[in-house]
């Protein structure tokens, strides 16, 4: 697979790109709070939310990966009334994992976004089933599968590229460089 | 080195969070932080769920299109028993008004004297399948308190489940952790409504001994101890399921209401 030739990152106006982050944010929440509750495909929602923190991820590194996923998963359990610290939890592993990924993996285009995303959406809602088992609430595993985690990640998946596409473009950044390109 | 650290440092701050959320229910720092948060994103929210409303109403309508069809031979057919009902009904009032003069009961309606109903939007739904809850924009500030029921035109959509000033969350009747005294009609057959995980419902702990039949309608039972008044449509009886070695049965029950199409809703404030 042809290796990405590695650019020198422009320098960044700090405040513009936390503006920039915190706008994302916003509307990470709105989508998932107030959009994606209406879209029905095979039964399942899709996760902005978790998509956009993988996009973070993947464009500004596991550093502000798992920030942005922490403070994403606090605005959207409170903004539904959810227990505080379970999606921030999962956003911080998902955030994380997919600034480690775009660091160290070798694919390019729009194949990156897709596979993380992929990746993304299984280990989330299946970290979601697994918090929930632990809170005592009911996690039937042959319904949490077929019914839940598979559509949940189709849908997530599908959605991966173009709002990957969106994303770069709000925050007008290029992809983190790659630690073997980098060295 | 740093990135790991920092990654670990917010983990445990999530479990510190959620350990403190669960340890002090209902109050103290976290719950605070939570209202206070609500207070200022709500009015974001009702702006933004009103700006997606005519999306929604597109996306409905497209939805509505596949399955007009069949919606409308099942239509027809419960237009035909309806109105075989409905001449059962018109009997039934007439005899339960003279029944009701001779009793000197009052003329009792489904919302007795002296309750509000607060009319407030959906501004926002959880979309993980373990939650089955929504927020709506009416809150303490309108006399909406924790355990007030929420119903809308198709009948009761679920209970309030926690406050803040300008916002509330609604739990709704499928979720795993909703349990409603109800009662099928007609028969008065009562137990308890339960939601679950897959959003199905079903009235457990019937009697064996009630006879109870799919097309039957189940209402709330309004037990003295119950937060929902009497009478407020629920669903229709699915099927019954009586087998011989439970001790009751479990009737599963198909909801009125849409709760995904979920818009305008009324709190039930006593």
């Amino acid at each position: 697979m042809a290796r990405t030739e590695a650019v020198a990152p422009a320098p960044r106006n700090v405040w513009l790109d936390l503006l920039r982050l915190g706008a994302a944010l916003l509307a990470a929440a709105l989508l998932q709070t107030t959009v994606a509750p209406n879209v029905h495909i095979l039964g399942a929602n899709p996760d902005f939310a978790l998509i956009v923190v993988a996009c973070i991820g993947l464009l500004r590194g596991c550093e502000a990966g798992a920030v942005f996923g922490f403070v994403a998963g606090g605005l959207v359990s409170l903004v539904l009334f959810e227990p505080l610290g379970v999606s921030s939890f999962v956003f911080v592993v998902v955030g994380y994992l997919a600034g480690r990924y775009a660091e160290t993996a070798d694919l390019a285009g729009v194949a990156a976004p897709v596979v993380t995303v992929f990746g993304a959406s299984i280990l989330g809602q299946s970290l979601f089933a697994i918090t929930q088992f632990l809170l005592a609430r009911q996690v039937p595993f042959w319904y949490v599968t077929t019914r839940v985690i598979v559509p949940a990640v189709i849908i997530d998946t599908l959605l991966a590229a173009p709002m990957y596409v969106f994303t770069r473009w709000w925050l007008h950044g290029e992809e983190v460089r790659r630690v073997h390109e980098a060295a | 080195m740093r990135r790991r650290a920092i990654a670990a440092l917010l983990l445990v701050l999530s479990v510190a969070m959620l350990t403190l959320y669960f340890s002090t229910s209902g109050g103290g720092f976290i719950h605070g932080a939570q209202e206070t948060g609500l207070r200022i994103v709500a009015p974001l929210q009702s702006g933004s769920a009103r700006a997606v409303k005519p999306f929604r109403d597109a996306w409905n309508w497209v939805g509505d299109l596949f399955h007009a069809k069949s919606e409308n031979a099942n239509l027809r057919q419960e237009v035909a028993q309806l109105r075989t009902s409905a001449a059962e009904g018109l009997s039934v009032a007439d005899q339960n008004t003279q029944l009701r003069e001779l009793l000197h009961m009052s003329g009792e309606t489904i919302y007795p004297q002296g309750v509000r109903l607060v009319t407030s939007r959906v501004i926002a739904r959880s979309t993980v399948a373990w939650y089955s809850t929504v927020t709506i924009d009416v809150g303490s500030d309108q006399g909406v308190q924790v355990y007030d029921a929420v119903v809308n035109g198709q009948g009761l959509v679920g209970r309030v489940s926690a406050v803040t000033g300008n916002s509330a969350q609604v739990t709704l009747l499928t979720d795993q952790q909703s349990f409603v005294d109800a009662m099928v009609v007609p028969g008065r057959a009562d137990g308890v409504l339960a939601g679950s995980v897959t959003g199905d419902l079903t009235l457990q702990y019937v009697d064996k001994s009630q006879a109870v039949k799919a097309g039957q309608y189940v209402v709330t039972s309004g037990l003295k101890s119950s937060i929902f008044v009497r009478g407020i449509p629920i669903g229709v009886v699915e099927n019954v399921g009586n087998q011989d070695v439970e001790l009751y049965q479990n009737i599963a029950v198909k909801p009125l209401v849409d709760f995904h199409r979920l818009d305008l809703v009324m709190v039930v404030i006593k």
